[in-house]
């Protein structure tokens, strides 16, 4: 009887304890007092997942306080987006987001968020896509695909590795601005796509050159006939849409960063966005991040919140099709 | 030559002590997890996988598979005892399975289903070596039509599940795919059916429709007459499989195993399809098909054979060609790709080590499963001397906490709730969950494959029947129907004929056959339309 009454006081003074960190918690220049939650809106073990333990082992390190990492997949992220901004803009809940996917998923469905509901912290990854045929096919570069697209509208599928995603709605992007008719093909996730075009079942294909796209792209099986970036990247040999004459076609990166919700003060976000600044010049992070997809030069709150502002731009009215 | 030098290499990995530990680790707690409902391979997987970083990428890939395939035995525990399937190939094992159990034979099904799971799996293993890459070119070739007629042909098979009327099987296998619509819609990305609830957007978790229908269900439906349905024996006499027992499920298991490996090769849906496939032929080769659903051991041998045999020929993509053929896969493929290894056509030569060392760790994973699981059954079928009102408010918390533990989400509670009311109801009218949860489950398969289809074709249903590959399934299904309808015709001449006054043989042999032509006809329909 003594023991249980003994631990009922343990409780009580423990809740005590943590009620009275959690009122005290709320002045920014004292940020952080208190453990921090970092949403994953995607399944344990995928990429953003990786990336966001790596960076959470980074921030417990940097700001004495532990990072709790939590994943809440579901609707394209838009379950963990929901449940960031309801809770406090204090900086003690965070949560990766995925551009442009963050805001296709509230151009085309009610999903009860948009920009205005976050505040941006800064960049972490950005993983370009490429336009890829198998070895087999007759295409030798893009030109002859789309000809070909033009001669025979409806012969030429593009497999995307989504409905909502960047690629699908870059595809509809190509088709609307230059005339190409060409249809979206919508699988669930790289794998799937990459099943279909060794297996002779899409004409085309548009992924994220994710790591676990790039193998069948150095071996051979998949031939790129464009990158949707600005500049060739280092660590493919193709030429971009831009060189081939479709200057707009450079909306398909997909951006991964940290993202508070709106209300956050700004100290908040400051010293949040020195933290992720440090993160990415962090051999030991950039090693986990693989490299080739961390940003030679960091981006920031404000960058974020403009390509945030941009993408909505971009893809308003083309999204969904 | 080469066969032989790569598995006498393998067996040298996998016999490393530090690697017969790590297999071992890896079936307990795949064993462990496969028993607590709701928390799966995926999960745990996912949260070891910062673990295998620092271990050999053989010996990461040794444990993780592992606690994939135990998993699979651990599974079939709770479907026995509690009519709890974990996982969408697990729901045939319940058929059979818990109806052994309330005859007191939860010993002989938990032990036929281990004896199985290791032929299945050792089997599988043996394809793996001889058969993997022409295995993968032909999974790689299977396209949209081919996922439409194959997706078809399990929605048929499904219609030979049902013990009752073929009206209430097929209603509640329609009653599946119209829940399977709720959420995005696959081409487009617009919402269906989710009433501006974002936690409805990826559809009904299926953990939380079985787990409620199945599960929570059968609770409801025991607490009105407890005292006569588990009434807790003195002793559970006996443990064992019979030598008939053995006898009865020899053929089983062997046709489940050859079932499991080849259509567990094909990247999703093949565990299920592979389980449902193996249930309804046994029952079709019954010469009582009426036994299944009341008890037949060939019903959990069958299924549970090729769950297994299919999880060990879900590797056959992944290590071949470096496509991962479900989510657990995907996460084996990161482990091995933050070892810098690149699955895919040159693993073989580049890494022996990592794809022998996996393949022989296999046989000795099986075997220890083996010999972990056959005195475990002893164990758990003390279970059922639980008093039933304990066991049922347990086998709740669990389900309810297991539930919750897959997304994070309250919404799934509610949904295991929802779908136990239903459950209840559907038991007491004679609803079958069986056919609702694998429509369920084949549902968004056939129905992304079919508008891919359409896309392909351009709207031309030509596109099923002018490819070889689901030509051959699409007349394979055609086959079925023909022959079923055939058969119960003649089936019904004779009982006329010789067995006319008895019209008890007649009721309890009737709905078995009728069931399959009426059945055959919507399969086909769904198959070509």
């Amino acid at each position: 009887m003594n023991r249980l009454r003994l631990w009922a006081t343990a409780l009580i003074l423990g809740l005590l304890v943590v009620s009275c960190g959690q009122r005290s918690s709320s002045d920014p220049a004292a940020y952080p007092q208190n453990q921090i939650r970092l949403i994953v809106p995607y399944v344990a073990g995928g990429p953003t997942d990786i990336a966001a333990r790596s960076l959470g082992r980074f921030m417990q390190q940097r700001l004495g306080q532990t990072v709790v990492v939590e994943n809440e997949p579901g609707a394209s992220g838009s379950t963990a987006y929901k449940h960031l901004i309801s809770a406090k803009p204090d900086g003690y809940t965070l949560s990766m987001s995925a551009l442009p996917t963050a805001v296709l998923n509230y151009l085309i469905n009610d999903v009860g968020y948009t920009r205005a509901s976050f505040a941006p912290v800064g960049v972490i990854t950005q993983v370009p896509s490429a336009l890829v045929v198998p070895a087999s096919s007759p295409y030798p570069d893009l030109a002859a695909l789309f000809a070909d697209a033009r001669a025979n509208p409806g012969k030429v599928t593009v497999a995307t590795p989504g409905s909502t995603n960047t690629h699908a709605s870059e595809t509809r992007r190509a088709t609307k601005l230059y005339g190409v008719p060409l249809t979206v093909l919508p699988f669930n996730g790289n794998p799937e796509v990459l099943t279909a075009l060794l297996g002779g079942n899409t004409v085309a294909g548009f992924v994220n050159v994710s790591q676990d796209m790039l193998p069948a792209i150095e071996s051979g099986d998949l031939r790129v006939l464009a990158v949707g970036t600005a500049a060739r990247l280092p660590y493919l040999d193709a030429p971009t849409f831009v060189e081939q004459g479709f200057p707009e076609l450079t909306q398909s990166t997909t951006t991964f960063g940290v993202i508070a919700p709106a209300g956050t003060p700004e100290p908040v976000i400051k010293k949040l966005e020195e933290v992720m600044r440090a993160a990415s010049a962090d051999p030991e992070v950039v090693r986990a991040l693989d490299a080739r997809y961390v940003p030679k030069q960091f981006v920031g709150s404000t960058e974020l919140a403009g390509l945030f502002e941009r993408t909505e731009q971009t893809f308003r009215g083309i999204a969904g099709g | 030559m080469d066969l032989l030098d790569g598995i006498s290499q393998g067996f040298a990995v996998a016999l490393d002590p530090i690697n017969i530990l790590y297999v071992f680790l890896g079936v307990l707690i795949g064993t462990v997890i496969g028993v607590l409902p709701g928390l799966g391979p995926t999960a745990t997987i996912a949260l070891l996988l910062p673990l295998t970083y620092e271990i050999e990428p053989s010996s990461a890939v040794i444990l993780l598979a592992g606690i994939y395939y135990g998993s699979m035995y651990g599974g079939t525990i709770t479907s026995v005892l509690l009519r709890l399937p974990g996982e969408a190939a697990s729901v045939v094992t319940t058929f059979d399975g818990y109806q052994m159990a309330k005859q007191g034979r939860a010993g002989p099904a938990l032990g036929i289903a281990a004896i199985g799971s290791f032929a299945g799996g050792i089997l599988s293993v043996i394809g793996l070596i001889l058969l993997a890459p022409p295995l993968a070119k032909l999974a790689v070739s299977f396209g949209p039509p081919e996922y439409v007629a194959l997706a078809g042909l399990g929605i048929l098979l499904v219609t030979y599940l049902g013990t009752g009327s073929a009206l209430k099987s097929l209603s509640m296998a329609a009653l599946g795919l119209l829940l399977s619509t709720v959420g995005q819609d696959p081409i487009a990305g617009t919402t269906r059916f989710t009433f501006g609830q974002v936690a409805l957007y990826d559809g009904l978790d299926f953990v939380a429709v079985a787990m409620g229908l199945f599960g929570v269900g059968e609770i409801l439906y025991n607490l009105e007459n407890t005292e006569k349905v588990r009434a807790i024996k003195g002793k559970i006499a006996n443990i064992w499989p019979s030598g008939k027992d053995l006898r009865d499920s020899s053929g089983a298991i062997v046709r489940g195993s050859v079932l499991g490996f080849l259509i567990g090769v094909l990247p999703g849906g093949g565990g299920v399809v592979s389980s449902l496939a193996s249930y309804a032929l046994e029952k079709r080769r019954a010469k009582d098909p009426s036994r299944f659903g009341k008890g037949a051991i060939e019903g959990v041998a069958g299924p549970e054979t090729a769950n297994n045999a299919s999880s060990t020929s879900a590797f056959v993509p992944l290590l071949t060609l470096g496509i991962p053929a479900n989510v657990v896969m995907a996460l084996i493929f990161g482990a091995l790709l933050i070892q810098g290894i690149t699955p895919g056509p040159r693993l073989i030569q580049e890494h022996p080590d990592v794809f022998w060392g996996v393949i022989a760790s296999m046989f000795i994973g099986n075997l220890m499963l083996l010999a972990l699981n056959i005195p475990l059954v002893g164990v758990f079928v003390q279970i059922l001397r639980v008093r039933a009102g304990i066991l049922a408010a347990f086998a709740l918390l669990i389900t309810m906490a297991g539930v919750f533990s897959i997304n994070n989400d309250i919404t799934d509670m509610w949904v295991v709730l929802g779908f136990g009311a239903l459950g209840w109801l559907m038991k007491k009218t004679g609803f079958e969950p069986g056919p609702l949860v694998l429509a369920f489950v084949l549902g968004p398969i056939l129905e992304r494959a079919f508008r891919q289809s359409m896309l392909l074709s351009g709207g031309d249903l030509g596109i099923f029947v002018s490819r070889p590959l689901s030509g051959g399934i699409v007349a394979a299904m055609a086959l079925i129907i023909v022959f079923s309808a055939v058969a119960s015709r003649r089936r019904r001449r004779m009982l006329g004929r010789v067995t006319a006054p008895v019209t008890d043989t007649a009721d309890g042999d009737d709905p078995a056959p009728d069931p399959a032509a009426r059945a055959a006809s919507r399969g086909s329909t769904s198959g070509e339309s």
